[in-house]
C-alpha cells in the first residue's frame, strides 16, 4: 500500500523550473533513497511535501489525504517528520529538552495554568520528560541528555535531530543528507544506524545522500533525479548499471 | 511619601511590566518598540474603573492587564500571522504605540480627559503592594518560561522553520508571549496610575518603550530575574548619580555601552538569579535522598 503518493509534482522559482512533472510512490515500510546531481531538486521535492513551499502543479497525497495548501505544522501531525541538510537543532536546549519539543509540540495545558504551574502542568511536564528521555534511550543518546545540544559532537547532533524527528511519533521520515560532513567509516556507522532504526520503529523512511555507499547499503529501492525530472526508479543494483544515472552522475564520454 | 520609597515602587512597576517583555522578547526573540502603549491602556482602564465606577484597586489592574492583552491581540494576528519576519512586527508595534497613545489623546475626551490627561485618582499603590505584585509576576513569568510554552519559545527564536515541521503552532504560541507581556504591561500601568494619581498620554510614549526593551536586553535573554534586577538597576541609576548633574545621563549610556560590549546577550543570558540556590537545594535534596536509597 502507498503511503505516499507525488503525481505530477512541479515547482517553479521564477522562471527556474526546480521540479517538473516529478511522479512516484512510497509504499509503507519502505526505505527509499532519493539521489541525483547538485541541484537535481531533491530538497525541493522534501520542502513541496512538508509544505515549507507551494508547489505550482501536482499532487501529494499522503495516507489517502491530500497535503496541497496545508501549513506545515498540520502536516507534521499526520505524521510527517524530517530532519535537514544544515542541522537545526536547538542549540540552547538541552538533548531532552530538542526531543520534548518533538514529544510535544502543543502543550496539552493553557497558558493561565502553565503560569500558575498547576498539578496537572507538572504532571503533563513529567510524563512528556520520561517519553522524551525513552525516545533519547531508543537511539542511543542517554548520557547526553542534560548536555546543551550546541555542545555535542556533529555525530551526536545528527543522531539528535533524528530522535527529535521520531519523537514526532511519524509514519513517514524524510532524511535530508544525514551523512552530510562525514567520512566514509562514520558513513558505514550511520548506516548501521539507520538500518536500525528502520527496524525498530517499521516507519517508511525516505533518505536523500550523496554518499553512494550509504544509499546502496540502505535502501531498498532507490528514485534517481536529474535537472528536476524523475530519471529512474529502481533497486541499487539496477541503479549503478542503468546507463542514463551513470551518464547524470559522471557525465559523457566525447564520441 | 519618602524619595526611596518611591523609587522602589517605580521599580517594582518597572519589574512587572519587563517580566512580561522577558517572555516576549527574551524567549520569543520578538522586538516591540511600542509596549508603553500596553501600560496606556491598562493605565486608562485601571484608571476610569476606580475613578468613576469605584472599583477595587487589585480587580482593576486585572482588567487592564486584560484590556491591554485584549488590544495586543489587534496587533498580533496581522503581523505574527504566516512568514512575515519579526522585524515587521517590531516596525508595526513602533506604529501602533504611537497610535494608541494618539488617540488616546483625542477620544472620549470627557471621559479620558484628551491631552491634558485624568486627574485626581486615588493614591492606591503603596510599596507592600507592588512588591507583591512585583514578586508574583516574577514567579508567574518564570513558570510560563520553564514550561513547555517557554522551551517552544525558544525554539521558535532558534529555528522557525524547524519547529513549524516538528508540529508547533508558531502563530499561537507568539501570540500567547505577546498577550502574556502585554497583560503584565497592562498591569504596571495600572499600578502607575494609581502611584502618579495623574496621567497623560504623553508620558506612554517611545522613550518608556525604549526603557522597557532596554532593560530586558540587558537583562540577558532567556532570564526573568535577570532582566527584573536590570530595570532595578536602570531605573535606580540616574537617581544614584544625581549628584552628578547631567554626566548622570553620559554615564547612564556608557554602561549600557560597556555591557552589551562585554555581554552581547545580556548580562543573566541563559540563568536565574536563583540559580546558585537551587542547585544548593537540589544538591542538599540529592544529599538527604541518597542514604534513604541505598537502604
Amino acid at each position: 500500500m502507498a503511503i505516499l503518493e507525488i503525481k505530477n509534482l512541479s515547482v517553479t522559482f521564477g522562471g527556474i523550473k526546480a521540479v517538473q512533472n516529478v511522479t512516484l510512490s512510497v509504499d509503507n515500510g519502505e526505505f527509499v533513497g532519493l539521489i541525483g546531481p547538485n541541484g537535481a531538486g531533491k530538497t525541493t521535492v522534501f520542502n513541496a511535501v512538508t509544505g515549507v513551499i507551494k508547489p505550482s502543479g501536482g499532487e501529494v497525497v499522503f495516507d489517502g489525504q491530500v497535503l496541497n495548501g496545508m501549513r506545515p505544522d498540520k502536516i507534521a501531525h499526520l505524521g510527517i517528520a524530517r530532519t535537514f541538510q544544515n542541522i537545526r537543532i536547538y542549540p540552547k536546549l538541552t538533548a531532552r529538552e530538542n526531543v520534548e519539543i518533538g514529544v510535544a509540540s502543543i502543550p496539552k495545558y493553557d497558558t493561565i495554568s502553565a503560569m500558575l504551574r498547576l498539578p496537572h502542568v507538572r504532571r503533563w511536564d513529567k510524563e512528556v520528560k520520561e517519553i522524551s528521555e525513552k525516545y533519547l534511550g531508543q537511539i542511543g543518546l542517554m548520557e547526553y541528555k542534560d548536555v546543551k545540544a550546541g555542545s555535542l559532537p556533529y555525530g551526536i547532533q545528527r543522531k539528535l535531530e533524528i530522535a527529535r524527528a521520531l519523537a514526532t511519533q511519524p509514519k513517514l521520515l524524510f532524511l535530508d543528507e544525514p551523512a552530510a560532513g562525514m567520512n566514509t567509516a562514520e558513513g558505514l556507522e550511520l548506516v548501521d544506524f539507520l538500518k536500525q532504526v528502520h527496524e525498530m520503529t517499521g516507519i517508511t523512511i525516505i533518505l536523500i545522500e550523496h554518499h553512494l555507499e550509504v544509499v546502496m547499503n540502505v535502501c531498498s529501492r532507490i528514485n534517481v533525479l536529474n535537472l528536476g525530472q524523475l530519471l529512474f526508479t529502481g533497486s541499487p543494483e539496477e541503479v549503478q548499471k542503468n546507463p542514463e544515472v551513470i551518464k547524470a552522475y559522471l557525465g559523457e564520454r566525447r564520441k | 511619601m519618602g524619595y526611596l520609597e518611591g523609587i522602589s515602587i517605580s521599580i517594582c512597576i518597572n519589574i512587572v511590566c519587563v517580566c512580561g517583555i522577558a517572555i516576549l522578547t527574551g524567549y520569543m526573540g520578538l522586538f516591540s518598540m511600542g509596549h508603553a502603549c500596553f501600560l496606556c491602556l491598562g493605565a486608562y482602564t485601571s484608571a476610569c474603573l476606580t475613578k468613576y465606577l469605584g472599583v477595587n484597586y487589585f480587580l482593576s489592574l486585572l482588567a487592564g492587564g486584560a484590556v491591554a492583552a485584549a488590544g495586543s491581540v489587534v496587533i498580533g494576528i496581522p503581523t505574527l500571522r504566516g512568514k512575515i519576519s519579526g522585524d515587521c512586527f517590531t516596525i508595526a508595534t513602533l506604529g501602533f504605540g504611537e497610535a494608541v497613545r494618539i488617540l488616546m489623546a483625542n477620544i472620549g475626551t470627557n471621559l479620558f480627559g484628551g491631552a491634558t490627561g485624568l486627574s485626581g485618582l486615588e493614591h492606591f499603590t503603596n510599596l507592600k503592594s507592588s512588591v507583591v505584585i512585583a514578586v508574583i509576576a516574577i514567579i508567574l513569568t518564570r513558570n510560563y518560561a520553564r514550561s513547555q510554552h517557554g522551551k517552544i519559545a525558544l525554539a521558535i527564536r532558534d529555528y522557525a522553520d524547524a519547529s513549524e515541521l516538528l508540529g508547533v503552532n508558531i502563530f499561537h504560541e507568539k501570540l500567547k508571549a505577546l498577550m502574556i507581556s502585554a497583560f503584565f504591561c497592562g498591569v504596571g500601568g495600572g499600578m502607575m496610575a494609581h502611584y502618579y494619581v495623574y496621567i497623560v498620554p504623553n508620558i506612554f510614549g517611545n522613550t518608556m518603550s525604549n526603557n522597557l526593551l532596554t532593560s530586558v536586553v540587558l537583562g540577558g535573554v532567556a532570564s526573568i530575574t535577570g532582566p527584573a534586577t536590570a530595570t532595578g538597576m536602570l531605573t535606580a541609576m540616574p537617581e544614584a548619580f544625581r549628584f552628578l548633574d547631567n554626566w548622570r545621563l553620559s554615564i547612564y549610556g556608557l554602561t549600557l555601552l560597556i555591557i552589551m560590549r562585554v555581554r552581547p546577550e545580556g548580562l543573566f543570558a541563559y540563568k536565574e538569579i536563583t540559580a546558585p540556590f537551587t542547585a544548593l537545594y537540589r544538591w542538599i535534596k540529592a544529599k538527604a535522598l541518597k542514604p534513604a536509597a541505598k537502604a
